[in-house]
């Protein structure tokens, strides 16, 4: 590992102040699950290394005007252990359940999870299918307001800038009656990497009308995202089979390709169909 | 030659004593356990979280402490093996281990019981699954689990209370 400064701010705007000097040659560290790793193998070698953990304004989880705001350096057993995000984002709970192991999960933070934007990442596609808004904070630009689908340019690379930092994640309450599911496909029950993720959210009118749809795989591209064409096949309809059969095959024409082999479809394929029937 | 950042004194609580030692920015929790307070109980395996053979418990949570830079330890309390028990007073959870098989190289021992003991903190009776998950996180090479779990779930009072009336003193 190569050296560094370190810095522990303990306040938003002293680590506001800092990022907006050193922000080029800082690499924040929350539960530095990703982080170290990175240091150690040297893929990172920043001049400074500033830890976020000791602000206690960023982490988390706390209703505001119907919406839930989540802190960053809000840790997935945080999340797991909320009975708030149970009743409120089952999804975000399970996605977060499926990192790791109990010592990851004490440590890796919502917030990291997002601004790591590995393309094998379990909460971000589930953060991106709830239509949550992203706040950052600096000092060039003040506060401003970034939606989750728009965060990743590119396998590890979001777009905040280096003088930037992620303040909280905002999520719209769901609608009575809006189901959800997640699955992740990996080499082991804990402590894998996903080969495929899939989440959805679905909501039902009374007549069994299609009214809201999101379909977000994940390890399965460069960078995760709504997989509209394959939503509009089912929207305002009822699911029933063909459709069902006709959404799968759009889902597999999209995703076919460089990161997805051919030898991958039938797993997508079953795992749609199976995550699909179980919000219907 | 590349000047070393000059080191920074840490300040954190290991198995219920106050400790003080001059890090280098780069260095882990691990690194200080092992290398400067001499705590070789736990133990370096993989260094990125992947083995859980360092797995202590900070502030009440495991973690894995090559996770851990050393300065974001500060102020925290830290428990590693040597706090569970000793050879001549072992932990109840250790004399499981021991009568059930379930130590064989040992070296996944020390992380296994860390997890153990914070699982029974939290659900004093877990369930076979509960059990998995709980040590979810640590790898074993030798024993394939199986007596491992047997030892955790011989300490839960259901079991106890079978054999004998008298409370284990959790």
């Amino acid at each position: 590992m190569q050296n560094f400064q370190f810095y522990s701010p303990k306040s938003i705007e002293d680590a506001l102040d800092f990022l907006s000097d050193k922000g080029d040659s800082c690499k924040i560290i929350a539960g530095g699950t990703d982080v170290i790793p990175g240091l150690r193998l040297e893929h990172l070698c920043p001049a400074h290394v500033m830890n976020i953990l000791e602000i206690r304004k960023l982490r988390g989880i706390t209703e505001e005007n119907g919406r839930i705001r989540i802190g960053p350096t809000t840790t997935f057993t945080d999340i797991v252990q909320s009975d708030m995000l149970k009743q409120n984002l089952p999804l975000l709970v399970e996605a977060a359940s499926s990192v790791g192991g109990p010592p990851i999960r004490n440590r890796g933070t919502i917030g990291g999870n997002i601004s790591t934007a590995s393309p094998a990442a379990d909460v971000l596609p589930a953060v991106i299918a709830l239509g949550a808004e992203l706040e950052l904070q600096s000092r060039s630009r003040g506060t401003r307001i970034l939606h989750a689908g728009d965060a990743v340019e590119a396998p590890y690379k979001t777009q905040f800038n280096p003088d930037e930092i992620l303040t909280g994640i905002l999520f719209k309450k769901l609608p009575q009656g809006t189901k959800s599911a997640f699955e992740k496909i990996a080499q082991r029950n804990a402590m894998a990497r996903a080969y495929m993720n899939l989440s959805i959210v679905l909501r039902a009118t009374d007549d069994g009308n299609i009214s809201d749809l999101r379909i977000v795989p994940g390890a399965v591209e460069a960078v995760a995202r709504r997989v509209t064409a394959a939503e509009k096949i089912l929207l305002g309809q009822k699911a029933e089979k063909n459709l069902i059969d006709k959404a799968t095959e759009t889902l597999a024409a999209e995703m076919v390709g460089v990161w997805i082999p051919e030898y991958k479809m039938p797993v997508l394929r079953n795992v749609f169909k199976r995550v699909l029937s179980s919000v219907l | 030659m590349e000047e070393k950042p000059s080191k920074t004194v840490l300040r954190m609580s290991v198995n219920g004593r106050p400790v003080e030692v001059a890090v280098r920015p780069s260095w882990t929790l691990l690194r200080v356990l092992r290398e400067e307070l001499r705590l070789t109980g736990t133990k370096k395996g993989c260094e990125q979280g992947d083995c859980g053979a360092c797995t202590v418990i900070m502030d009440g949570k495991v973690v894995n402490a090559c996770l851990v830079l050393a300065l974001q330890a500060e102020s925290k309390e830290i428990e590693t093996i040597e706090g569970l028990g000793t050879a001549d007073d072992l932990h109840l959870l250790q004399m499981s281990f021991i009568e059930k098989g379930a130590v064989q190289c040992g070296f996944c021992t020390p992380g296994m019981l860390m997890s153990a003991e914070a699982l029974l903190r939290e659900n004093r009776q877990p369930s076979h699954e509960e059990i998995k998950v709980g040590i979810s996180g640590n790898l074993c090479r030798c024993t394939g689990y199986a007596k491992i779990i047997e030892a955790i779930e011989s300490v839960s009072p259901k079991k106890i209370v079978r054999h004998s009336p008298h409370s284990d003193g959790y």
